[in-house]
């Protein structure tokens, strides 16, 4: 997976959480051996159930966590290493965050200026008119106006507070986002608001975001490539419309056969699949490991999976064109 | 043809309920005027955005409304009682035995500090009088019908050792402890993954057949109540805005907050922008007059903002309350991207 | 209402046609706010001032306050003046003596009934009733109520609020020039715990993992010191005063507040406003004191408000047991500790202090709750 093109590049990313010492050693591994790449200007959708390592995964990226082991490339420079003052700078500049929780996102002792204007400040804009001038200016930008800036964040609603967190993101110009959850915990009606506008921003700003979410039909909509994530490993990523069309590893079909389907007619009909990684795969004699089955088209199989695999693209073709 | 009969029978009938909050800023008329009845094994959902009234009118059937609320008026007709006027010692005659209970979260709703078996066999004991020994073996049976692997070994383990979706069979097996008839679902899968939701919603199914329940389901995903409902009441600020069953509401919706909640949302076919619902929910200690939905409206009328829409016949099951339904009102169309998605699932179910 | 679109209702069908004509837009925006801004603290003020038990507790505090200030210098006496002629005086209030309460008299008892008409034992005048007259052993004897003051010759016009003690000492200014002292001891030793807990506890609990490790087995080990031995020590170093007293209230006072600040770093440093704030490139210093701190300042706030009757009253314990400041400075402690030498025959010199200590205390108490309940995040806006 070695590409120049790719803006953002995992290289077998591990975070481990130990706990205990000793004999009680406890090792979780929260991201195991995971690589994929992010090309510029494009929507890498992140899902997986919950525990299965998706936050862990957008915030080792970040570095919030330190990682295990493995790298992290951002535009030909390894953000992994060891941090220094030049290497924070440096991610700060061109990776930003925005958070699921509404309410927990937003220090509930800044106005909404200063929680939107610290990026600012953290990088040395002293000018307070300055500071003003460009969080109004964001501000508006995501449907909010400048009588909000004085106000403190218990006085919106979900949606709003959500605009503010990803107005907080953008107004440092970040070259990339990470989008941890951050329709989930909206209400519906409210979803489709935060969508849009993530949507809107995208296209305006040339944005390359990594979208993690454990809500499939939200992750297809908006993301142009998508890794599917199952205990700390990613065992499939493609392009939206051939995971959907041919999802080939055995949990990317369990998940996606028990999506809720809003229609009726079909929902009650609907078989599911489930997924046993005892009974669907046989590693015992051959190592699985990440293969491009077909171009973009990457699952973590053996390699006789992989020949069935083969098979399946080959009989399915190609989708969406 | 006696089974028929049974089918179309009335078990519980909620007749024009309005429940308010004293809060801090005044009384939060959380529902006002919700009327909807359940038949005999059938599921009903109740679909709306959190401060909708949906759980509020469900806790006023159970009997576990806060202590700040007030029952303004209405009834709730259930076994030639009406709920609203029984005391706590009357409610604890049916709670838990002939209505049972399924909350969102299944963590809260079980003893931390007591094996599962022995929370089973408590409700048990509590509701059906039984001893000790007969309990404990229809403890393990209900475990078993819920879906618990290992149930001799599960029965000795406390609520930590199990997952939220085995949490959750808990729950329902504590629910169906009873024998209810009714069976009510508060949002039972929104804290679960979409596998383990998948189950637990064949699972609420498969019980529902096995013994003849009628449900309730609360919830606000629409995917969801496709699945499970015979019927759907949209509720919006307290009131149903549309009712109907759910071929009705999903194909031909006419309430322009369902074409929205119904659009709002991407599927997996969805390219086109999504269809937002501007604003937020309106503060219900004072609802703006007339159709509380019509300051969020992009189709609302002169009339939206001053009066409010009667409930509208369209068909025997299906009624909604918006003044778009007079014959007066201009003809408006449901948005395109509804249209096309409503074409598709048609097509998806032509196409088996 | 359900109504048969085939078969409208006169009202409803009469409405004007005009009424249906389509206001509805696209671009509907958010709602604009008719409210003013609330900072956090004018919201827990507000909050705070609902409260009508903190407000009373509030003012109650002040009062004692004030009056530790103004009240020992108005008496016309010094907390060491002696008079060993006027000793044990009872209480005697102007204005209140006419109503026979705080007027100076005490019940004397088992006095010889011819002693009554001794001038040196009883001035004339000094008698006012005779409560009980019975014979013991063929004496006469009576119980007798005297103006107390008249008796030991005490000038007219001179008034003991509060009476004296076994020194002649005038007990009010003692009394409050003790709460003085008592609030000073308090404010400091609590101060220097607030902030020592507070630097401690956010290093614990900000940093984590082996600092955190290190930080509370040192506590834990300073906690396990036995904390009279500790004061001792320091009482042997610097002599006893009000310095030594402080220090010794700080030893392993601040060791509670510094747990207490752990635990909320512990429980703030992972929100996602502080990963926010994190990812935004904020340095540490300005996590600690912008986005965690003044989160977690509530609870810090209330627990400083609880401990100073917890430090008055520890003040007073070693008071008590001789361990207090020095005499003839008074302390609450120091005056409660000689009262109950003479609790039963004069109850004045203990109830005086021991309510003093009690307002303060359960008025503090109150007054830290409601401010826990004001400061209480997820009550914001509940007003």
């Amino acid at each position: 997976m070695d590409n120049p093109t790719y803006l953002l590049e995992v290289k077998n990313l591990c975070r481990y959480f130990t706990s205990g010492r000793g004999k009680k050693k406890l090792t979780v591994k929260a991201v195991d051996d995971v690589s994929f790449g992010v090309k510029p200007a494009e929507t890498f959708g992140l899902v997986g159930e919950s525990g299965c390592g998706k936050t862990t995964l957008g915030r080792t990226v970040i570095r919030l966590y330190d990682p295990t082991s493995g790298q992290v490339i951002f535009n030909g420079r390894e953000i992994s290493g060891k941090m220094t003052n030049d290497l924070r700078r440096y991610l700060t500049e061109n990776i930003a965050m925005i958070f699921q929780d509404p309410i927990e996102s937003l220090n509930p002792r800044m106005t909404v200026e200063e929680i939107i204007g610290e990026g600012l400040k953290v990088r040395g804009v002293k000018d307070k008119d300055e500071i003003r001038r460009r969080v109004v200016e964001m501000l508006e930008k995501v449907g909010l106006n400048e009588e909000h800036a004085t106000r403190y964040p218990h006085e919106f609603s979900g949606g709003q507070r959500q605009r503010i967190g990803i107005a907080r993101a953008l107004i440092v110009q970040p070259k990339m986002i990470i989008a941890d959850e951050p329709v989930s915990a909206l209400d519906v009606s409210i979803q489709a608001q935060v969508i849009n506008l993530l949507n809107d921003l995208k296209s305006e700003f040339g944005l390359t975001i990594l979208f993690i979410a454990h809500n499939l039909s939200v992750v297809k909509y908006f993301s142009d490539r998508i890794g599917v994530m199952y205990y700390g490993r990613l065992v499939e990523v493609a392009r939206g419309d051939d995971l959907y069309a041919k999802p080939l590893h055995p949990y990317t079909r369990a998940l996606l056969s028990a999506i809720p389907e809003p229609n009726p007619l079909v929902a009650k009909a609907k078989r599911r699949v489930d997924y046993d990684p005892e009974r669907d795969h046989d590693y015992t004699h051959e190592k699985p490991e990440m293969v491009e089955v077909e171009p973009d088209h990457f699952v973590y199989c053996s390699p006789s999976e992989f020949a069935r695999y083969r098979e399946i693209c080959k009989r399915v073709g190609k989708v969406g064109a | 043809m006696a089974e028929d009969r049974n089918k179309n029978e009335v078990i519980l009938q909620v007749k024009d309920l309005r429940i308010s909050f004293r809060a801090y800023g005044g009384l939060v008329k959380a529902v006002r005027g919700v009327s909807f009845d359940l038949k005999r094994g059938e599921t009903v959902a109740i679909v709306g955005e959190s401060g909708s009234g949906k759980s509020v009118s469900i806790k006023a059937i159970m009997g576990i409304l806060p202590g700040n609320a007030i029952i303004e008026g209405g009834e709730i007709l259930y076994g030639g009682m009406d709920l609203t006027k029984l005391t706590e010692e009357e409610f604890h005659k049916i709670r838990g035995k002939r209505i049972g209970l399924i909350f969102q979260d299944p963590l809260s709703s079980l003893n931390p500090i007591m094996k599962v078996g022995a929370q089973i066999m408590e409700a048990l004991i509590l509701s059906q009088k039984m001893d000790k020994k007969a309990a404990r073996i229809r403890a393990l049976e209900l475990m078993e019908a819920v879906g618990i692997p290992d149930v001799e070994r599960r029965f000795h383990q406390y609520p930590f050792q199990f997952s939220g979706g085995m949490r959750q069979r808990i729950v329902i097996a504590i629910a169906l402890a009873g024998d209810p008839e009714i069976l009510i679902c508060d949002e039972p899968t929104t804290a679960l993954d979409v596998t383990v939701q998948a189950r637990i919603l064949e699972l609420i199914n498969k019980i529902k057949e096995d013994r003849h329940l009628s449900v309730i389901f609360i919830t606000h995903d629409l995917g969801v109540v496709a699945q499970m409902a015979d019927r759907v009441n949209v509720m919006y600020a307290g009131k149903i805005v549309e009712t109907g069953t759910t071929e009705e509401i999903f194909f031909s919706p006419v309430h322009p907050y369902t074409w929205a909640l119904l659009s709002s949302m991407p599927d997996l076919e969805t390219k086109e922008r999504l269809l937002s619902i501007p604003g937020a929910p309106p503060n219900m200690i004072a609802p703006p007059p007339g159709d509380a939905f019509s300051v969020r409206n992009r189709y609302a009328m002169k009339i939206d903002f001053e009066k409010e829409p009667p409930l509208f016949k369209i068909t025997d099951t299906h009624y909604a309350a918006t003044w778009l339904l007079h014959p007066k009102a201009p003809p408006v169309q449901m948005p395109e991207a509804l249209r096309a998605r409503i074409e598709r699932m048609r097509r998806a179910v032509a196409n088996g | 209402m359900i109504i048969d679109r085939n078969n409208l209702p006169e009202d409803i069908r009469n409405l004007p046609e005009s009424s249906f004509e389509i206001v509805g837009t696209e671009d509907i925006r958010d709602e604009a706010f008719r409210t003013e801004p609330v900072g956090f603290f004018k919201d827990a003020v507000s909050r705070l001032t609902k409260n009508k038990l903190s407000v009373i507790s509030f003012w109650i505090i002040m009062l004692i306050i004030a009056s530790s200030i103004i009240v020992p210098n108005c008496t016309g006496y010094t907390y060491s003046e002696q008079n060993v002629a006027f000793k044990n005086l009872p209480p005697k209030v102007p204005g209140l003596e006419k109503l026979g309460i705080l007027d100076g008299t005490r019940v004397m008892t088992n006095r010889r009934k011819d002693s009554l008409n001794d001038p040196t034992q009883f001035p004339p005048g000094s008698v006012i009733e005779i409560v009980k007259e019975y014979s013991h052993s063929g004496v006469e004897m009576v119980d007798v109520k005297v103006d107390f003051y008249r008796m030991v010759g005490v000038p007219e016009g001179r008034y003991h609020w509060m009476g004296t003690d076994y020194l002649g000492r005038d007990l009010c200014t003692r009394l409050f020039l003790g709460a003085r002292i008592s609030l000073i001891i308090a404010f400091f030793s609590v101060v220097t715990n607030i902030c020592i807990g507070i630097i401690y506890g956010a290093c614990s609990g900000y940093y984590g993992g082996r600092v955190d490790m290190m930080l509370t087995h040192f506590a834990e080990i300073l906690d396990g010191l036995p904390y009279i031995v500790v004061t001792i020590l320091f009482m042997l170093l610097l002599g006893s005063g009000m310095v030594s007293i402080v220090l010794a209230l700080t030893v392993t006072g601040w060791i509670g507040t510094s747990r207490l600040v752990r635990a909320q770093f512990y429980r703030f440093k992972g929100r996602e406003y502080v990963l926010a704030a994190r990812t935004l490139g904020v340095k540490d210093r300005a996590l600690i004191f912008r986005h965690i701190l003044p989160n977690a300042i509530g609870p810090i706030i209330t627990r400083a408000m609880i401990s100073i009757p917890g430090a008055i009253f520890s003040e007073s314990f070693l008071a008590y047991i001789g361990l207090g400041i020095k005499p003839p400075n008074p302390s609450i402690g120091i005056l409660l500790s000689d009262g109950q030498k003479v609790l039963l025959q004069y109850p004045y010199q203990t109830v005086f202090p021991a309510v003093l200590i009690s307002l303060l205390m359960v008025s503090f108490n109150l007054f830290a709750n409601g401010l826990r309940d004001a400061l209480d995040p997820t009550q914001r806006g509940e007003v």
